[in-house]
């Protein structure tokens, strides 16, 4: 496809640090410093690279020159949506999404269908004082895998007595993984009605159980009077502070894997280890690519609603061989995209993963 | 033409340049530099491009000048605080920070800090290597003084020192366990005692007593931390000193601990010496006396065959007074010292004594080490409550009697043997039959079997403080005994002093003058529990020690030294404390590991077992002179400066100066890439800074000039460019000028020393300007250096090396190229100091924080009469920076004239 940028693809220098530090570049045939440059020409960048971004934001964080390499790639994919070039899977994703507001198509009304399982009453939103909505994301709403961090995570705030409400069905995605597909129109939608539901319910701050919600939230929303926060953080402050006691240890070598949107694009990397640490008996062993080097599991930008063109040895599958090596027993993570990525690679080799609060749940007092 | 004073500010090459020319034009200069060494960064450098000449050879000569120039006043560790201008003058206030050492006195020869245990990470060698907290930074630093790097005061009194009879730097060898250096404690420790290893087990550790963490919780083990020290030296391994021999001989009557530390400070000082002993090994008291469970006799004689390879004789099975007589000792020596202890056993003096099956304690101790055989019987009783007696009851144990006890007549708080000693031997199953008193033995056969006892009480305090015991008047009862050992103290043996001048005390010590250990006899000196009576064995080699120092001075016909006895130890203060526990918190004492009850009282296996190196390094931090960062104020440079130029009293001054005008030359500082996480900087340790790879190429750096990285020689190189520079992630826009070019030397010097070297260096733009630098860079690539357009992404971990991924932009591939080191060439940065100077003077900086100077000139500031030189101005290379000095000086002449 031929684009046009017209902010900063002229100030980039061709340093290829973008190229250098993508977690795609050299199995894929996705080269971020070309893109950039082609874009300089207004040449041709074949449509098939585009969708090898994971959105992991590696290439915009660490870009000397601001150039914000990933921003380009999805302008560029936002060409391809307007036109309507894209797989059919993408295509159903948006499609989907703009009619139940989940990129699967499930039924909104089954958006809150976890909160049954948690065995702990949960109110709606309007029915709090203090208006701290605990926002999920699609994938937990939806995914049976995953709907045990929003039951665990309501669990323990019930039992330390924090007070929360969710929006049920009026719940709806992010946007986040719309926008870095391209699809800036229904992502403009998503945020409208999220904006009015989080106005509708008084709502004061948002606890998200995906950093991926949490990112465009932050970023991408503009709602600078609402505090908006990651779980691991109020988790930690929990724990910190008293209110949640473990008493149990847990006797595992684990290992901490960064998500992209957590870390490297959001600069959580401490919580998540001090509230590990804090567990007697565990074993915290680092990837030796962590923090901010951690190795995307290329579940962001879209990549978990379509195939990519070319099959090349996954990220995942790099990830767990690691921690076959250093003798992990536990993967943990704390976004569901890394969950479910991490944890096909993972049986085989005989590794369990694990979301955070799974662990936490386990070792209460 | 009125005389005109100008400040330059820096002592770098830019600062260096700009002095020596305003000097030739007749203008005298103040010259400040933060440091202690003037040198700047061009100093660090290995060798000056493009010319590749030796960096310190350039600059050196020129530093020497600014040294000997009258016309220079250099102040050293200095900068302004204070800048008024008044009319054409300015008034500043330099804050000169105490040095510690006075710089008149200091001759730079480098004694103070050999001894200093204080090891700290040294700048010049931007870390890679150490210094000491007192130390000259680099061999050619001018002014070539030593400084004390002291950054806050020593939280403690270190009584440990006072308290110990010859003042063990204790603080000093407690940091050098912490900092994991055992063999440096070992040998600070032996620098004043020359049986650490005994001492390190038997001493009574007075330092214990008054160490001020005691006043917060529990005293430092120091003791035990000695011990750790003694473990991990093999004292076969300790190299003979060289030692000046001269003709004179002196004997030495006794092989206790005494005769020992002065045999071995004779010999140290070159005078032959010959130690008599009675017994047929050396050692007195440690090697006859003190049980094996206590001081392994293998550990005694190790320290002993260090004394003889000093070249001491030991005469053993020689008897003062019977072999061989004190006249004639007297006439073949030149000086004699007398150790003989106390070797005769106090008595009693109650009916029975004589019977078979009563022993003196010592005598029952001696016949048991040397080697006899000694029959104790089922039930051992020993009468006494010291540590002769303590000894006396575990050895009985150890020999197979069944039931000891300890009748000792006054209650434990009174008893004198160590309170360790006093819980070991409970654990053992001892019993002391407290307030109670033998009246009379009771023998069958000629043999005891029976001690008529009495119960005492304590009635008012006596002479000594303790409770004098009193008889309960009916309470006598029966003993029943097998063998009974009195150990109820020693007096020393002085038949021998028979027929000669000496004489003794009362107590039937022997007399001395107790300030310099001399007899009434001339060059007849006396020390150790002869002349104390029964004391303990580091007051013995204190003795000993004394006795070496003035025999040596009365050989050499000086006056003797007086030694005072007098301690002073200070206790913390109860603010003191209450800071102290806030700020460091309680920390409880390491366990000290030793051998079960059950698993040694049946044997004479050591009890006490060594520190590991973690629970030493536990407990050597718990110091509180091991918490602070510098000097810890030990005073073991003072010790040995010959010139007594050390003055920790020293106060930072303020020197106050007008001036007629201002030269900046403050210099930069360089990137810190901890923050460019993707580097791996400080979580790889091979990967390092250009200034890093400059000194391990510099000789002057810590490995001499080799290029080696974790004890291996690397053999692939990979340089990254722009680190630091034209980022905008760190707000740095701009070129650094010089790391294209540097890394190019850096290329070649790999190139050079590591003849089957591969070199990689990343570039964005290869910046090669001006005249010979494009040749540089081009027979660098002829080197066979491998450039790569394209800057690395990260920097990750492979199975042999680090593996640097980068794309190389030129063929559009993405690269993973394993090497061995990767080497970031950092950018520059304005230097940190520079914002106060500019807040201070009103100079604007520019939007890094680089002095703004005019469009047409780039030395004239912002302030009238102040201008600036070299890379304070903006990153330059080492000729524009000697280019700009001279343009500054010119437009300060011209401002001035």
């Amino acid at each position: 496809m031929e684009f046009t940028n017209t902010t900063k693809v002229f100030t980039c220098i061709q340093c290829g640090k973008c190229t250098g530090g993508c977690p795609e570049s050299g199995r894929t045939p996705l080269n971020v410093r070309l893109i950039v440059r082609k874009n300089q020409f207004g040449a041709q960048v074949k449509n098939s690279h585009l969708w090898y971004c994971t959105s992991c934001g590696t290439c915009t964080v660490r870009c000397p020159r601001d150039v914000k390499p990933s921003e380009v790639i999805f302008d560029m994919r936002s060409t391809l949506v307007e036109s309507g070039d894209i797989s059919t899977s993408i295509q159903k994703a948006l499609e989907n999404t703009f009619l139940q507001k989940n990129p699967w198509g499930r039924a909104r009304s089954k958006r809150a269908e976890w909160a049954e399982k948690s065995g702990v009453a949960i109110k709606h939103i309007s029915d709090t004082l203090e208006k701290r909505l605990l926002l999920s994301c699609c994938v937990h709403a939806y995914d049976p895998r995953c709907h045990v961090i929003p039951v665990n995570i309501s669990k323990l705030l019930t039992y330390s007595g924090i007070e929360f409400g969710i929006l049920g069905e009026e719940e709806c995605c992010c946007g986040n993984e719309i926008r870095r597909i391209g699809e800036k129109g229904l992502f403009e939608e998503l945020r409208e009605e999220n904006i009015s539901n989080f106005n509708r319910y008084d709502v004061r701050e948002i606890l998200t159980l995906s950093p991926h919600c949490m990112n465009t939230l932050k970023k991408e929303y503009n709602l600078p009077k609402l505090k908006v926060y990651h779980y691991t953080q109020l988790l930690w402050d929990m724990i910190r502070e008293g209110v949640v006691k473990i008493g149990k240890d847990y006797k595992k070598r684990v290992a901490y894997h960064d998500p992209c949107f957590l870390g490297k694009q959001n600069g959580i990397f401490e919580e998540p280890r001090y509230i590990l640490k804090s567990i007697e008996g565990l074993e915290l062993l680092e990837f030796s690519r962590s923090r901010e080097n951690s190795l995307c599991c290329e579940g962001g930008g879209g990549r978990m609603f379509y195939e990519v063109e070319v099959q090349y040895e996954r990220n995942a599958k790099i990830r767990v061989e690691e921690a076959y090596e250093l003798g992990v027993q536990t993967i943990v993570v704390s976004c569901p995209f890394c969950l479910m990525t991490l944890e096909e690679q993972a049986v085989e080799k005989g590794i369990e993963v694990k979301d955070i609060s799974e662990i936490l749940v386990e070792v209460l007092e | 033409m009125m005389e005109k004073n100008v400040l330059v500010i820096g002592g770098g090459i830019a600062g260096i340049s700009a002095a020596l020319e305003l000097v030739e034009c007749g203008i005298k200069v103040t010259l400040v530099e933060i440091n202690p060494s003037i040198g700047g960064r061009m100093i660090q450098l290995d060798k000056t491009f493009p010319t590749l000449d030796c960096s310190t050879c350039t600059l050196s000569p020129k530093m020497v000048e600014v040294a000997l120039n009258k016309n220079i006043e250099l102040l050293t560790l200095a900068k302004p605080i204070f800048v008024e201008k008044k009319e054409n003058r300015f008034t500043v206030k330099i804050l000169k920070k105490a040095r510690y050492v006075d710089e008149k006195k200091c001759t730079g020869c480098g004694n103070c800090f050999s001894g200093c245990p204080v090891y700290m990470k040294s700048e010049f060698n931007m870390g890679l290597g150490e210094r000491k907290a007192v130390y000259i930074p680099f061999p050619q630093a001018i002014p070539n003084k030593a400084t004390i790097d002291k950054r806050e005061s020593r939280p403690c009194k270190a009584n440990c020192i006072q308290a110990c009879p010859i003042n063990t730097n204790v603080p000093g060898y407690l940091r050098l366990i912490r900092d994991r250096k055992p063999k440096e404690a070992y040998i600070l420790i032996r620098s004043t005692n020359p049986l650490p290893s005994t001492c390190a087990r038997v001493c009574y550790a007075p330092c214990e007593d008054v160490c001020n963490r005691g006043d917060m919780d529990y005293p430092i083990a120091i003791r035990h931390l000695k011990r750790f020290a003694v473990d991990n030296f093999t004292i076969e391994d300790l190299p003979i000193p060289v030692i000046q021999k001269n003709e004179k001989k002196v004997a030495i009557i006794g092989a206790g601990p005494a005769g020992l530390a002065c045999a071995h400070d004779l010999a140290v000082k070159g005078y032959n010496v010959t130690v008599f002993e009675a017994e047929t090994e050396p050692g007195g008291m440690l090697r006859y006396a003190i049980p094996e469970y206590r001081l392994p006799k293998s550990e005694l004689r190790r320290e002993i065959q260090y004394i003889r390879k000093l070249g001491v004789e030991f005469k053993c099975n020689t008897k003062i007074g019977q072999d061989i007589g004190l006249p004639e000792i007297i006439r073949q020596f030149n000086a004699v010292f007398i150790a003989v202890g106390a070797q005769k056993p106090l008595k009693l003096n109650i009916e029975g004594e004589k019977l078979d099956g009563v022993l003196g304690g010592i005598d029952f101790l001696k016949m048991v080490h040397r080697g006899e055989k000694v029959e104790v019987g089922k039930r051992c009783v020993v009468i006494g409550g010291g540590n002769t007696a303590v000894d006396c009851a575990r050895v009985a144990l150890r020999l197979g009697a069944q039931d000891v006890k300890i009748v000792y007549r006054r209650s434990r708080e009174e008893m004198p043997a160590s309170e360790e000693e006093i819980d070991d031997l409970i654990e053992e199953g001892v019993k002391i039959e407290f307030l109670t008193s033998p009246k009379r033995f009771i023998g069958r056969n000629g043999k005891v079997s029976e001690i008529e006892c009495v119960r005492m009480e304590l009635g008012e305090p006596e002479k000594d403080g303790r409770r004098k015991p009193i008889e309960i008047v009916g309470s006598n009862f029966m003993m029943p005994v097998d063998t009974v050992i009195v150990a109820v103290g020693q007096i020393p043996d002085t038949s021998f002093i028979e027929g000669s001048e000496l004489s003794t005390e009362d107590n039937g010590t022997l007399k001395v003058d107790n300030k310099t250990k001399m007899t009434s006899l001339p060059g007849v000196f006396a020390g150790g529990d002869v002349v104390t009576g029964p004391k303990f064995v580091v007051d013995a080699i204190a003795h000993g020690k004394k006795a070496a120092i003035n025999i040596d001075r009365y050989l050499r016909g000086e006056e003797l030294q007086t030694f005072e006895e007098e301690k002073i130890t200070q206790k913390l203060t109860k603010d003191e404390i209450l800071f102290l526990k806030e700020k460091f918190g309680r920390e409880t004492k390491v366990r000290v590991p030793k051998l079960e009850a059950q698993d040694r009282k049946k044997n004479f296996f050591e009890v006490m077992k060594g520190y590991n190196e973690g629970e030493a390094i536990l407990e050597a931090q718990r110091c509180l002179a091991s918490k602070i960062e510098g000097c810890i104020e030990c005073g073991e440079c003072d010790k040995r400066c010959e010139v007594k130029a050390i003055n920790h009293e020293m106060k930072d001054e303020i020197i106050e100066k007008d001036f007629d005008a201002l030269i900046v030359a403050t210099g930069f500082d360089i990137f810190d890439p901890s923050d460019k996480k993707e580097y791996g900087y400080g979580k790889y340790n091979n990967v390092i800074t250009s200034i890093e790879f400059e000194r391990l190429s510099s000789v002057t750096g810590p490995t001499g000039g080799d290029i080696v990285i974790n004890g291996k020689i690397p053999k692939r190189f990979f340089f990254i460019q722009c680190v630091g520079s034209r980022d905008n992630q760190i707000g740095a826009r701009f070129c650094s000028r010089v790391c294209c070019m540097y890394t190019a030397k850096h290329a070649t010097i790999v190139k050079d020393r590591i003849k089957d070297s591969k070199v990689y260096v990343s570039y964005i733009d290869m910046r090669a300007y001006g005249k010979g630098y494009e040749e540089f860079y081009k027979s660098v690539q002829e080197e066979g250096v491998i450039y790569i357009r394209g800057i690395p992404g990260e920097v990750i971990e492979g199975r042999d090396g680090l593996i640097v991924r980068v794309e190389d932009i030129l063929s559009g591939e993405l690269r993973e190229i394993e090497v061995d080191v990767v080497v970031l060439a950092c950018g520059i940065r304005p230097k940190k100091e520079i914002f106060e100077l500019s807040r201070i003077t009103n100079l604007e900086l520019d939007e890094y924080g680089f002095v703004k100077t005019e469009s047409h000139s780039s030395s004239i500031t912002s302030v009238q009469g102040i201008f600036v030189c070299g890379m304070a101005e903006g990153p330059k290379d080492i000729p524009d920076t000697v280019a700009q000095a001279g343009e500054a000086v010119a437009s300060c002449l011209e401002y001035l004239l």
